[in-house]
């Protein structure tokens, strides 16, 4: 049996790294540390009604517990099967509980895509990432694609920015490869500082290694040997798992020299941002990063 | 750690590592796979239920079947414990009494694998409310 618990910072405000801890003493004082495992993840996106604890394999999806709950998840439902009812989600509609993610209203019309991984995957273990296929498309685009035709697929693929103006990311990539320069840099906009917004960070806090797989694509596809990420300094979380992601790819040669034994090299520094709004634009993020005033140019 | 050397290195590795996310995998589309219930009320567990259990997922996981084990009360059959239930996708849930490590082999093999039924049928006399 798994337990996944929300390690995001929604939930671990709510005091998850205590439900954690419980989780691990209780199920050792029983003696089931072998059996079941207690994983730490990101983001389920439903911080409201955290902290959430996942019950694996039968789907339970337990909302709101509080540390002092652990020990009747592990006596009722661990050992003796039985579901804690008052921890269940209970649909604001009809008032009924709901046992597991797949009825709930809220995640019904979900298809997750860029969030596939998070809350399913430990964001600090890159083997459960690799067991989801991660990294593969990298190394695909470096074993079997030229630069060119990375592009060319980016750009049938349609994909576009999410920020106000969609530009197509494809295009933006044939325009840096097209650019002439003795380094090139890829730079991750990570500086999330629009009022409530709360997504860059899920992503970040879950599923860094998609972060870091993405990038060295983009590199190899526009020609550039270094990626930056530009990550605000009040994401803490984000900014450890990043680094954990980044330091276990490097381990794994998925990043660094002669990445997965090509001649393609790339390798990610974090930048931290000191959380201006105005830093999220382009123009004034770059001259952050080299040190100068935060402010846009044309 | 040795570095990851191509994309074939790669997929070797997922391939290795995926049988330890099975069981978050499986939870996502429980309706596609074999469910395996077992009983493990006070009494089921006295008789043994545990053992058949864990003996009967790594047979499953041998045997390459696709299957979801949980624990749920009590059935009701005291009388013939070890209980388990088992729904085989598109096919009405059967529950087996007594089922010891021989007997869970067998329904693996026969009743999951064939579709034969073997000994040991307890008539369902219940329904379940389908959410
Ligand atoms: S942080 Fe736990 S659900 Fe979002
Ligand atoms: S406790 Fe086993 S059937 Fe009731």
């Amino acid at each position: 049996m798994h337990v996944l618990i929300c390690g995001g910072t929604g939930c671990k405000s709510s005091n998850s790294l205590q439900i954690i801890e419980n989780f691990h003493n209780i199920l050792k004082e029983k003696g089931l540390q072998d059996e079941v495992q207690v994983i730490k993840t990101g983001c389920f996106g439903f911080c409201e009604k955290g902290p959430i604890v996942k019950i694996m394999p039968d789907n339970t999806f337990y909302t709101q517990v509080k540390p002092e709950d652990v020990r009747r998840i592990v006596e009722e439902h661990l050992v003796k099967g039985r579901k804690v009812p008052e921890l269940l989600y209970m649909n604001p509609e009809n008032k009924e509980h709901v046992s597991d993610s797949k009825h709930m209203d809220f995640y019904k019309k979900q298809i997750r895509i860029a969030l596939r991984n998070c809350g399913f995957v430990d964001p600090e273990n890159i083997e459960e990432s690799i067991a989801r296929g991660g990294y593969e498309a990298l190394a695909k685009c470096l074993s079997e694609m030229t630069p060119e035709q990375v592009i060319a697929e980016m750009k049938a693929s349609g994909l576009r920015g999410r920020g106000g103006a969609g530009f197509p990311t494809g295009l933006k990539w044939e325009l840096c490869a097209k650019n002439k320069a003795d380094q090139k840099y890829v730079i991750c906009n990570a500086d999330e500082g629009d009022p409530g917004a709360f997504m860059d960070r899920s992503i970040l806090e879950g599923d860094p290694n998609s972060i870091v797989e993405a990038m060295a694509i983009c590199g190899y596809a526009i020609g550039a040997t270094k990626g930056l990420v530009y990550i605000r300094a009040e994401y803490p979380l984000a900014i450890d798992r990043l680094k954990i992601a980044i330091n276990q790819a490097r381990e794994y040669g998925l990043l660094g020299e002669n990445i997965l034994g090509s001649d393609f090299s790339f390798d990610i520094e974090l930048r931290y941002g000191a959380g201006a709004f105005v830093c999220g634009e382009e123009t004034a993020l770059i001259h952050c990063m080299v040190g100068q005033r935060g402010v846009p140019t044309l | 750690m040795t570095k990851v050397k191509s994309l074939a290195d790669l997929k070797a590795m997922r391939e290795k590592l995926q049988s330890t996310l099975d069981v978050r995998e499986k939870a996502e589309n429980p309706e596609s796979l074999v469910q395996i219930k077992v009983a493990m009320a006070t009494c089921g567990i006295a008789a043994g239920a545990k053992q058949v259990m864990e003996h009967m997922m790594n047979k499953a996981s041998e045997l390459g079947i696709a299957a979801v084990f949980t624990q749920t009360g009590c059935m009701g059959y005291c009388h013939a414990e070890p209980t388990l239930e088992v729904r085989v996708p598109g096919k009405d849930p059967i529950v087996f009494g007594h089922v010891d490590n021989n007997r869970a082999d067998e329904i693996l093999t026969k009743y999951v694998q064939n579709g034969e039924l073997v000994e040991g049928i307890i008539p369902v006399n219940y329904e379940t409310i389908d959410k």
